[in-house]
């Protein structure tokens, strides 16, 4: 039991650490020198009109963080003015110097603005925020006002902005379908396809060396097969698969092989023996 | 095979070929003739295919590729039956007996047969 008294101690005293922005206030001074507007912040409720800076007009902001228990300055670890933008999300981050006795100044000097305001081209008003941040403490985000700054440059693009784009759908294009020739032409050129095979069937009409023994039985089972290979293939191109071609070739290779040798030998045993 | 010796004094052109033509039809055996046939009629079917696609239309492309790659390639087969078989070349195919070259043409055709009918389509 006694070693959570610490523990409870510990988180007690989390608990009790808050901070407090007291007497926030704003001046806003002209290039002269000259004070122009000059009122305290509310933080219970939001001034409902914004702040307006005009030309090199300098805004001055004080306040000082306390602890809200004890009453004393605190100087936190970190100490920011975050100016918002909520039309373009772009955002400025300002470091505010706080001193050990947990008071602040800052100036924002339209002379020589900091390179991290965000781009107002439209004169949108910035959102105003105080953060704090400190490890004893709760952290803090106190809005304070709103600020029109005068119109400035838009923002510069992103050198690869154009690659953060969906890019233009991908069409397709086709050759146009391949057209059959007119029936007329197709039928014509069938004639001249087939022609030459009347010339062949003439000449062989004229030289066709009389087959002697064609149906001997040593030689048809040879042509036989070779007949049968050629159907294989035509059944093929009408419907066969590869598979099946490969496997029914094989199949008949092998009785062809036999064949072959058969009847070509016995061919040419006739052929020598004749000599 | 080389032409046989021709017979002719003549000079003119058209006595050349005629002279050339009958000692073609007269010291060529019917067989290789029936050779010479087919490979006449394999040479016409390949122009006349050729033509018909540069002329009209290669529209069935694959279809043109297996005809005239079949009438190509049997040209090749037949004609080196041909020369094989043939009874003068015996000293430069002396390995090569007329069955054998047979052997070989009907296995080539074969598998050419194969390819083409793969091309068909």
């Amino acid at each position: 039991m006694l070693a959570l008294v610490p523990v409870i101690l510990l988180a007690l005293s989390a608990q009790a650490s808050v901070l407090k922005v007291q007497n926030p206030r704003y001046t806003v001074t002209g290039a002269s020198g000259t004070d122009v507007q000059a009122e305290s912040v509310s933080l219970a409720q939001k001034p409902s009109t914004p702040i307006a800076l005009h030309g090199k007009e300098t805004l001055k902001v004080t306040f000082q963080i306390v602890d809200e228990e004890t009453g004393k300055g605190v100087q936190p670890h970190q100490t920011f003015l975050r100016f918002y933008d909520e039309n373009s999300n772009e955002e400025g981050i300002q470091p505010v110097r706080v001193t050990p006795g947990g008071k602040a100044k800052f100036e924002l000097n339209l002379a020589k603005p900091p390179l991290s305001l965000p781009p107002t081209p439209q004169r949108d008003p910035l959102k105003v925020t105080l953060l704090v941040g400190s490890p004893q403490y709760d952290p803090l985000a106190v809005e304070l006002f709103d600020l029109v700054l005068p119109a400035s440059q838009p923002a510069p693009q992103h050198p690869q902005e154009s690659t953060f784009h969906p890019l233009p759908e991908i069409k397709h294009t086709f050759r146009p379908e391949p057209k059959q020739p007119p029936a007329f032409i197709s039928a014509a050129s069938v004639g001249f396809v087939l022609a030459p095979w009347v010339v062949l069937l003439g000449l062989w009409s004229q030289v066709a060396p009389r087959p002697s023994r064609l149906f001997s039985p040593t030689i048809l089972p040879f042509i036989l097969s070779l007949g049968a290979f050629e159907a294989l293939l035509f059944r093929y191109w009408v419907g066969l698969k590869l598979g099946q071609v490969l496997l029914y070739g094989a199949v008949l290779a092998v009785p062809t092989v036999f064949a072959g040798k058969q009847a070509l030998s016995s061919i040419a045993e006739r052929r020598l023996g004749r000599k | 095979m080389p032409p046989k010796a021709v017979h002719s004094t003549s000079a003119s052109p058209a006595n050349a070929f005629t002279s050339l033509w009958r000692a073609y039809n007269d010291n060529t055996s019917n067989r290789l003739k029936f050779i010479d046939a087919f490979l006449f009629f394999l040479m016409l079917s390949g122009i006349v295919q050729f033509a018909y696609c540069v002329l009209v239309s290669n529209f069935p492309y694959n279809a043109f590729l297996a005809g005239f790659a079949s009438t190509v390639g049997q040209f090749v087969l037949a004609a080196s039956l041909r020369s094989q078989v043939n009874p003068d070349n015996k000293d430069e195919f002396k390995d090569v007996s007329p069955e054998r070259a047979f052997a070989d043409f009907a296995l080539g055709s074969i598998v050419l047969h194969f390819f083409v009918y793969n091309f068909l389509g």
